[in-house]
């Protein structure tokens, strides 16, 4: 028997009993929506923080923090661990066991026969009160810092490209001007209270406009030696000043094979390098177990709904003895019986699929635009439902073969049917 | 071009053993017009199935054109049916929601045939039953003698060799019976195809030009012979 000809034979059995099919696609159908629904829904999230996270880039950067030992397994420690002294005075090099900070002569000390490294930003903390364009109308501000190698994707202008620079945010920008591709070039002054609680001005020259992001959605960005100004000024004479937590360190080059080296180098020194990939990657790792941990719930309707399969073509097989007794004695052969039986499964399953698929779609899209103008302002750029060429072929590809698989044994009963018995069937 | 050697069969169940067939020979010749002919149980029809290669038999032989058929592997066996045999049963197995054309190339879609050889076998085997006006018709619409000739289409389309009828009148009425009889003894006169009527009708095996007796599983009358 031709190909076709089983396919078509197998599409015209599955419509012999309309109802029975019906209500066994019903069931695929279910969890195929549900399942379109939650990819779609992961898929949304993805993007989302895809386009998010991108506003912040840097190709040639790594971050640097300190290790955190995992503790000696063979001592468990009950109560606090013992305190280790310090033993080198101020100025050395040596980490302190006891805190998670790094100096900079401790970073520089451990960077100091790297190769290839251009420069390197200690993470200032530093607190902005408001920014004002005129000196008269002024806004609570945000202040973060844009450390040397990483660049922010702006709506207008550009990114932070040397001293005395700053990067507002869309919403700040809206404000102060609606038409923001004016706003670059011109003077705005920053004001942050420094460590006697003393109000304190800077100007810093408008150079780019923010495109929204996690990051980007308040604060404005400051270049380094501004940071470093303004970090010294609000930290002097306190004890925790000159330690930070983190260090971005700004390569020569992206060599990828020089930012390994560097890691490796600084996890032998008790440090952890991560580059901007590595964090993207955990981010979409965990995105990726969100939407498996989702998917399993579509895939437990899956499984209910395969059984309702096979409990559809036991029957079948049963309706059908005598069909099939006949066509074997007519010379079809058991591997073509069971093929039209497997065809019938994979059938029910590609239908269920595609008006699952189809009609998860239809929700996703209208629920999406539905919830866009309600959550419009908190939620820009975000698609609640996302759905990919890509997602949806695995979907279609995944219930056909549950589906298949649902088939096998009720095909394999088909196929092993005796002619003379069959024919013989009451 | 068949022959049954020392063919026996021996059915198991619940442990205990029926022999249906009892070391059986038989010749049948090409052309030939035989008849099985016995009382149920008499193992008339396990015969026709074991020369029809749809069982197997415990121990003998079925030879085809002289080749042994226990040696040949299933997808053989397959082919050999659906090229070489057509049958006609007691009960039709048609497909009633399945036009008469559809019904009638079963056996073409099985060997996987082209839509032009189909078509064209088709047309020919539904004309020698005589049912050209009803061909898109469905299964179901048809009256039993009509059903009937389906089933020959049925059987003849792929041009076989030998008809095996499995009590192809059981179901009719005598006048229809009769129609069907005469339709498969033309086939067989004309074309020359050999017909195994598994019947306990005696006035349709009288009608053969061979007539096989058998009881408890031998053949006593007519096995000789070819």
């Amino acid at each position: 028997m031709k190909l076709w000809d089983m396919l078509r034979t197998a599409n015209r059995n599955l419509f012999r009993n309309k109802l029975r099919t019906f209500l066994t696609v019903i069931a695929i159908f279910v969890g195929s929506f549900t399942l379109t629904l939650t990819n779609g829904l992961g898929d949304g999230l993805r993007t989302y923080v895809e386009n998010q996270v991108k506003n912040i880039d840097g190709a040639n950067v790594v971050f640097v923090e300190k290790k955190i030992e995992a503790p000696a397994e063979e001592e468990p420690v009950e109560g606090p661990a013992e305190y280790k002294e310090q033993k080198a005075e101020d100025g050395s090099t040596a980490l302190d066991p006891n805190s998670f900070t790094i100096t900079v002569p401790q970073m520089e000390a451990a960077l100091k026969d790297a190769g290839d490294v251009k420069s390197i930003t200690p993470n200032y903390d530093i607190h902005g009160e408001y920014i004002s364009l005129d000196g008269e109308k002024k806004y609570a501000a945000g202040l973060g810092m844009l450390s040397e190698g990483m660049t922010l994707k702006t709506e207008a202008g550009k990114t932070i490209g040397g001293a005395e620079q700053i990067v507002i945010p869309l919403g700040l920008a809206r404000m102060l001007d609606s038409n923001i591709e004016s706003l670059v070039g011109k003077t705005a002054t920053i004001a942050y209270k420094d460590a006697d609680k003393v109000l304190k001005t800077l100007r810093l020259q408008i150079v780019g406009v923010a495109t929204k992001g996690f990051m980007t959605n308040n604060n404005s960005f400051v270049d380094s030696q501004t940071a470093h100004l303004i970090y010294s000024d609000q930290q002097r004479g306190r004890e925790e000043a000159g330690k930070f937590f983190r260090f971005t360190v700004q390569m020569a080059s992206a060599d990828e094979k020089a930012v390994e080296e560097l890691k490796q180098k600084l996890n032998e020194k008790g440090f952890e390098g991560t580059t901007m990939a590595d964090r993207r990657k955990r981010t979409y790792d965990a995105i990726g177990i969100f939407k498996i941990g989702m998917s399993l719930v579509a895939l437990i309707a899956l499984l209910a709904a395969s059984f309702g399969i096979i409990n559809t073509l036991v029957i079948a097989v049963l309706e059908r003895t005598k069909e099939i007794g006949l066509q074997k004695a007519l010379g079809m052969s058991r591997g073509r019986v069971f093929l039209i039986f497997s065809f019938e499964s994979i059938l029910i399953g590609f239908w269920g699929a595609l008006l699952g698929v189809l009609g998860g779609m239809a929700v996703g899209t209208i629920a999406s635009q539905y919830l866009m103008r309600a959550y419009a302002a908190s939620f820009e750029g975000y698609t609640l439902f996302v759905f990919t060429m890509p997602s949806i072929a695995i979907v279609m590809t995944l219930v056909c073969l549950i589906a298949f698989f649902a088939g096998v044994l009720p095909a394999f009963r088909a196929s092993r049917l005796n002619p003379i018995e069959a024919l013989r069937y009451e | 071009m068949l022959e049954a050697k020392n063919l026996s069969k021996t059915y198991t169940s619940d442990g205990v053993a029926f022999e249906a067939l009892k070391e059986v020979d038989l010749k049948i010749a090409p052309g030939d017009c035989l008849a099985i002919v016995g009382k149920s149980g008499s193992g008339k029809s396990t015969l026709m199935h074991l020369l029809a290669c749809l069982d197997a038999p415990s121990s003998g032989q079925v030879l085809i054109n002289g080749e042994d058929t226990s040696l040949l592997p299933e997808k053989k066996k397959n082919a050999l049916r659906n090229e070489k045999f057509g049958f006609v049963f007691q009960q039709f197995f048609l497909n009633g929601r399945d036009t008469v054309f559809e019904n009638v190339v079963m056996p073409m879609r099985i060997r996987g045939a082209g839509g032009a050889q189909i078509s064209a076998g088709a047309t020919h085997a539904i004309a020698a039953v005589g049912l050209e006006d009803k061909r898109y018709k469905k299964a179901k619409d048809l009256s039993g003698g009509e059903k009937q000739r389906v089933c020959i289409a049925r059987a003849l389309v792929g041009n076989p060799q030998v008809i095996f009828a499995d009590e192809p009148t059981g179901n009719l009425d005598s006048a229809t019976g009769a129609a069907v009889e005469n339709m498969l003894f033309d086939l067989n006169r004309q074309k020359g195809i050999t017909l195994v009527i598994v019947t306990h009708d005696g006035d349709l095996a009288a009608r053969c030009s061979r007539i096989v007796e058998m009881k408890d599983g031998r053949i006593i009358s007519g096995g000789e012979q070819s």
